[in-house]
């Protein structure tokens, strides 16, 4: 992070950026495996530290339609 | 010619996939500037294959800055890894702030009729973000796209 912070600005706050789309793209992959594997939301909600309403908001639409079995909340 | 209202919500609408394909849960302007590129014969797509971007050149110019830019991190990322998630579709989308703020220059610029043009011009003058980056990344002079794009305007 040194160095991009060391490249100024705009390299700093790009590498935020990154890092934030970074983490969505990981963090869908993460969920889906996990109710894959037959995580419940609650436990997926508490591994991310957020709400199971936060989750299941954020990533039941997609898993449904991509036909993942999900186990009730 | 689509009404211009109609021709953006398609366009958005084709932004969309882009959007989600990146894991995105807004639309933001590299993705509408993709839904452009894929454009077939329009003025817009025109422009953008003038500078030699096409859809495909676009999509490895926005992937090469994210790597780019995660690795002034010292992050490497596994592509591989990433495309595992194969549910991304269905998620509801917001436009994002980039594509509200191109709207706002390349539209409330204009004293014309607003047109698809105006709506690139207002993406590729954007000085700072993922956009910019990329084309400069890519080696692309934006600066000579948007006056190619401002010529496209002129030409009528």
């Amino acid at each position: 992070m040194a160095k991009a912070l060391d490249e100024g600005p705009a390299d700093a706050l790009a590498a935020v950026a990154a890092l934030r789309r970074l983490a969505d793209q990981l963090e869908d992959t993460a969920v889906e495996q996990a109710m894959r594997t037959g995580w419940s939301w609650p436990e997926v909600a508490e591994a991310l530290g957020v709400t199971r309403q936060a989750v299941h908001k954020k990533h039941a639409k997609r898993l449904i339609a991509a036909g993942i079995p999900l186990r009730r909340r | 010619m689509l009404a211009f209202p109609t021709y953006l919500r398609r366009l958005l609408e084709h932004a969309g996939p882009e959007a989600q394909r990146d894991h995105s849960a807004t639309i933001e302007a590299q993705h509408v500037l993709l839904a452009m590129a894929a454009e077939a014969g329009t003025e817009t797509s025109e422009c953008l294959a003038s500078a030699g971007l096409d859809q495909r050149a676009l999509r490895a110019a926005l992937d090469l800055e994210f790597r780019h830019t995660l690795s002034a991190a010292g992050i490497s990322v596994d592509k591989a890894e990433l495309q595992r998630s194969e549910s991304t579709a269905n998620r509801p989308l917001h436009l994002g702030t980039s594509v509200q703020h191109a709207l706002e220059r390349g539209l409330g610029a204009t004293r014309e009729a607003p047109r698809p043009a105006h709506v690139l011009l207002g993406i590729l003058q954007a000085d700072v973000g993922t956009v910019p980056r990329a084309l400069a990344l890519a080696g692309i002079d934006r600066s000579a796209l948007i006056a190619r794009v401002r010529q496209a305007l002129r030409a009528e």
